[in-house]
């Protein structure tokens, strides 16, 4: 029997196998898995925004793309992760609201986050396996530690694996 | 900076009073739009933490209607009104009942559907900020609207991220409207308004309505 992980705003989940992860309702903010899939565990992520410069309320590490991903990391390396075997998959960063305005330029925070997360990944040296970023749709994200698949609902276009 | 815990029950009050007379100018607004009778309820307003905003609104699958706009000047804030699809769609019925006669020009699509909704959402939500406005005497500018259907939780989603680029709180407004003439033949159509004010607009907001 697989558990449950329910990953929320912000939060941050690292489990052992057999477990499943899941965010509901993706917007603008990314879902990020991370998995060791020999030593059985995954870490995912609701990433809010891409950066905490200059924020000082950085209690929720979770939130931003460049605390987040080397906090999953490190704490898959705690449970007996080794980094060299870790692979990663995303999705979300959708921009759903379109305003034909320039001063919305927080509305792009989807492909800033997607963008982010990326660089991220690549600095610490986690190839980035799979991704279904973009679009104007919101995404709810189900990671299976049996099938190390990301499952993908979005309405009106159903269910994708990646 | 301000934070939620430490709002105290004055303040408290006097932001529900301002969601109050918003939602009252924005339901004059749609009766004016609609021509007929608007009733409604004594507004529930509530500051929340975005992180919690989903579990406010209840089925995070549900299907639902949201139109955003974007308020410039000393007031500034991002507000969007969200409806469930029944609801909207209800909304939209009326508007087009009103404007032709209850004779809509056969099958329109989506797009139009669409435009009609974001109109709608677009003269509550500036009717909203309008009242706001000259309550504490300021000016402000109101962006183009945009509408989106999709998942309750990633349009609350999206509002958590842009607003979590500024603060943690976001005041909500929700009402039920009451719309037509006769008992029987009222329909109900329930509509939330989320004001997410700057933090800078907050602090304006508390210092002229003297409770700061």
């Amino acid at each position: 029997m697989e558990n449950a992980y329910h990953v929320g705003m912000a939060d941050l989940i690292v489990v052992s196998a057999p477990a499943k992860l899941i965010t509901l309702g993706l917007g603008s903010c990314i879902g990020l898995v991370i998995f060791d899939s020999a030593a059985k565990i995954a870490g995912m992520a609701h990433i809010m925004l891409p950066d905490s410069r200059g924020n000082k309320t950085a209690e929720k590490i979770g939130k931003f793309a460049d605390t987040a991903v080397p906090t999953v990391i490190e704490e898959m390396i705690k449970k007996g992760a080794a980094k060299a075997r870790m692979k990663a998959k995303i999705a979300g960063g959708a921009q759903m609201f379109a305003l034909a305005d320039a001063s919305t330029d927080f509305l792009s925070v989807g492909s800033r986050n997607v963008k982010e997360t990326t660089a991220m990944l690549t600095r610490a040296g986690v190839p980035l396996v799979a991704s279904d970023t973009g679009g104007n749709k919101g995404r709810t994200v189900e990671f299976s530690t049996t099938t190390w698949m990301l499952t993908i609902k979005t309405l009106g276009k159903g269910k994708t694996e990646i | 900076m301000l934070d939620l815990s430490s709002f105290n029950h004055l303040q408290l009050d006097a932001i529900r009073e301002v969601g109050n007379i918003g939602t009252g100018n924005a339901a004059t607004a749609l009766s004016e739009l609609l021509s007929c009778m608007i009733e409604m309820d004594v507004p529930k307003a509530d500051l929340v933490s975005v992180y919690s905003l989903s579990e406010y609104y209840g089925d995070p699958d549900a299907l639902v209607a949201a139109v955003f706009v974007r308020s410039l000047g000393e007031f500034g804030c991002s507000l969007i009104f969200l409806q469930n699809e029944e609801d909207a769609a209800l909304m939209v019925d009326l508007l087009l009942q009103a404007q032709f006669g209850g004779s809509p020009p056969g099958e329109l699509q989506q797009d139009m559907l669409d435009s009609a909704l974001t109109e709608v959402g677009n003269i509550i939500l500036s009717s909203f900020l309008n009242a706001i406005n000259m309550l504490i005497g300021t000016r402000h500018q109101i962006s183009v609207p945009g509408v989106a259907r999709d998942m309750l939780a990633s349009i609350l989603d999206v509002v958590a991220a842009i607003f979590g680029q500024m603060g943690d709180m976001a005041l909500v407004v929700n009402t039920e409207l009451r719309v037509g003439g006769a008992e029987e033949n009222k329909r109900r159509i329930t509509g939330n308004i989320i004001m997410l004010p700057d933090p800078s607009a907050l602090e304006l907001l508390l210092r002229k309505l003297q409770v700061l």
